[in-house]
């Protein structure tokens, strides 16, 4: 019998992976119970860089989840039902990266037994409170939205159908649901850049425009993220089924964004200075010449913004599934990297409260334990969308064309008859 | 009394009613108000007299007993600020209890709140360590718990002993004008910033008098005396976060 049981054992590709998030997972798992039984004490966070790495992954997995709320909002109450399918696989995609946010803060506060006091305790004047319950919010409509999906996982299709009809039935309220997660997210997505805009003590975060980068950022960095997702497994698995012609129209789309986000990006850092605010330049230094000079000129303006906008308008490279895969990761690594310089740039400038005295810098890396568990998160995500794809087909562009067509069935008979 | 039309006695009811609930949100939002502190009997304040501090940090290692304070934390800092003439200047930095203090507006849970004597507090039952307030105070006044303190606190006893309750592993903590002595002291009629026992332990054991602490409400207290007589500044005025701590500038005093 067990002869029998290791001919059957055989290694693929997919189990390979799952073990190399296994370990990845297992890894962060003990850095994490080390960060809960230790303390923050163990990682690199200072009091006057308190936010690092996780936030940074926070801000991060939020803004890479926003392609559920804008295609769900094309797709639902803009009337672009073509891309329904894509819109699927962006709920699934948000599911997972607001949960990723959940276990980073979850790390990242001091007292993690504590979380459930920003429903109790209102602060009304708080952007944080007002994030916090958002996304809370925003996550049980996701997971409402997500309800159809989770329906057709075959094994609980069987063992429950009246349950699992139940929940595919959740499908027709995806208008409302559309509804309130567009005014959800607009809410949090906005807010989280106006959590640092609102902080006056900071100079360089100090200003109006934080929350339109914020927004803008988010919609361009999660519709890319959800078609590099559904590209990529569709290259790997064929239990992931793409319709091309559907990405490549939203492609573009994201490469028309990306105009409009360059524009503001640039804008934003280089107007910065136009108040001489004590320091704003400075800010703008750390980002422009300092020790943030290449993520902001290489990866945020170059890679993250002009490659890809080159080539996702650019018809050629654009029907090429090689480049618009590259512009599409670019895109979402350069939102990524826009928090992490937006985060720490206002945090390593240290103000003098004393007058007269000159603006002092710190520093901050993540240390080993940061980077275990936040690699942990990534790699959550990863196993939690692979799994998406395998069992619940996040990724079939050909299954909700069906769907539709005999909706449009039904809805002609009545003509005929 | 149909659908449509409403007598006057409903429409009473109605406004009464109407009135009541907007009342009642107003009430409520009155006590959560965060953007503006409630103004009561007593509005304590500090008053440092920056000629006579001699950086000898002896408010530092005061606090630290009496507030029992890890000893990586200090509530009090006293930063060197140049010269004046030959002699040094200091800056002694407690927390500025702003009259609009950011960390009471950006928490998310109202863990910082004030109170109506001006101070802010700190709930650190309620607090869940975010460290928004930290990223958001001007004056860096706020030290988080990045580990537990268990150990003996160097400080106490010749520094003093310990009146309040250690703070717990992951939650930001900062001064409060030692509110235990002030309420203390007033409940035993004592008066805060004369009489020693009442009075925040950096200013009774500072040996060159060069803090005043005392009731702004009270034109006879020595704080309204000595900001009624003196030139005075508060740090990072420009932000308009309202500090109750004044500093009378170390320069050098008019030749009469």
């Amino acid at each position: 019998m067990l002869k029998n049981l290791r001919s059957k054992l055989i290694i693929t590709p997919w189990m390979i992976w799952l073990g190399f998030l296994g370990i990845i997972l297992l890894g962060g798992l003990f850095a994490g119970i080390l960060v809960f039984w230790k303390g923050l004490g163990i990682t690199n966070l200072t009091d006057l860089v308190p936010w690092g790495l996780w936030i940074t992954i926070d801000l991060s997995s939020i803004a890479l989840a926003a392609g559920a709320f804008s295609l769900c909002a094309g797709v639902y109450l803009f009337g672009l039902k073509r891309y329904q399918p894509i819109a699927r696989t962006a709920t699934f995609v948000g599911l997972v990266g607001y949960t990723m946010a959940m276990l980073s803060l979850v790390l990242d506060i001091g007292r993690p037994d504590r979380f459930w006091h920003a429903m109790v305790h209102w602060n009304t004047h708080s952007l944080m409170w007002e994030v916090t319950m958002c996304v809370i919010l925003y996550l049980t409509v996701l997971v409402f939205e997500s309800m159809p999906i989770f329906a057709s996982f075959e094994w609980f299709r069987k063992r429950f159908p009246r349950l699992a009809s139940k929940m595919e039935h959740l499908h027709h309220y995806a208008p409302i649901l559309a509804i309130i997660g567009l005014g959800l997210s607009s809410l949090h997505q906005s807010s989280l850049g106006a959590m640092y805009g609102v902080i006056k003590a900071r100079p360089f975060w100090f200003k109006p425009e934080m929350s339109v980068l914020f927004m803008l950022s988010a919609i361009v960095g999660g519709i890319a993220v959800t078609l590099f997702a559904s590209m990529l497994s569709a290259r790997l698995t064929n239990k992931a089924k793409v319709n091309d012609a559907l990405v490549e129209r939203v492609a573009q789309f994201v490469g028309y964004l990306l105009i409009g986000y360059f524009y503001f990006r640039a804008w934003d850092a280089l107007a910065t200075t136009y108040t001489y605010d004590p320091g704003r330049t400075e800010g703008l230094q750390l980002m422009t010449k300092g020790p943030l000079a290449f993520n902001f000129w290489f990866v945020e303006m170059l890679l993250g913004m002009i490659v890809p906008m080159i080539l996702l308008l650019y018809r050629p490279t654009r029907l090429n599934h090689f480049w618009r895969m590259t512009a599409l990761f670019l895109v979402a690594a350069g939102v990524a990297t826009f928090r992490w310089d937006t985060n720490i740039s206002g945090l390593l400038v240290v103000m003098p409260y004393i007058p007269g005295q000159t603006i002092a810098y710190t520093n901050y890396e993540p240390s080993l334990i940061e980077f275990l568990t936040g690699g942990a998160i990534i790699a959550y995500g990863l196993a939690a969308f692979s799994l998406g794809v395998r069992y619940l087909r996040v990724v079939d562009h050909t299954l909700i064309e069906k769907e539709l067509e005999r909706v449009k069935v039904e809805a002609t008979e009545p003509v005929t008859a | 009394m149909t659908e449509k039309n409403i007598n006057r006695r409903d429409f009473l009811k109605l406004t009464a009613v109407g009135v009541a609930v907007a009342a009642g949100t107003r009430a409520v939002t009155h006590t959560k108000a965060s953007s503006n502190a409630p103004k009561g009997k007593h509005q304590w304040a500090m008053v440092i007299d920056q000629s006579k501090c001699t950086g000898c940090n002896y408010c530092t290692l005061a606090c630290q007993a009496h507030n029992d304070t890890n000893p990586e934390i200090q509530w009090n800092k006293v930063l060197e600020d140049g010269m004046v003439g030959d002699k040094k200047v200091y800056v002694p930095r407690p927390c500025m209890h702003c009259e609009k203090a950011p960390c009471v507006e950006v928490c998310p849970v109202q863990a910082s709140y004030y109170r109506d004597d001006g101070i802010v507090m700190m709930d650190y039952d309620r607090c869940i360590g975010c460290r928004y307030c930290q990223v958001a105070c001007p004056y860096e006044a706020r030290s988080f718990n990045w580990r537990a303190f268990t150990e003996p606190n160097p400080a106490v006893p010749e520094w003093g002993d310990p009146e309040v309750e250690r703070r717990p592993r992951g939650v930001p903590e900062k001064c409060s004008f030692c509110y235990q002595r002030i309420d203390r002291g007033l409940s035993l009629g004592l008066k805060p910033g004369v009489d020693a026992d009442a009075t925040p332990a950096c200013v009774v054991v500072c040996p060159v008098g060069a803090r005043i602490f005392g009731d702004l409400n009270d034109p006879e207290s020595n704080v309204s005396k000595a900001l009624h007589e003196n030139p005075s500044y508060r740090l990072r005025e420009n932000l308009g976060t309202g500090p109750r701590v004044h500093y009378l500038p170390a320069v050098p005093k008019k030749e009469a």
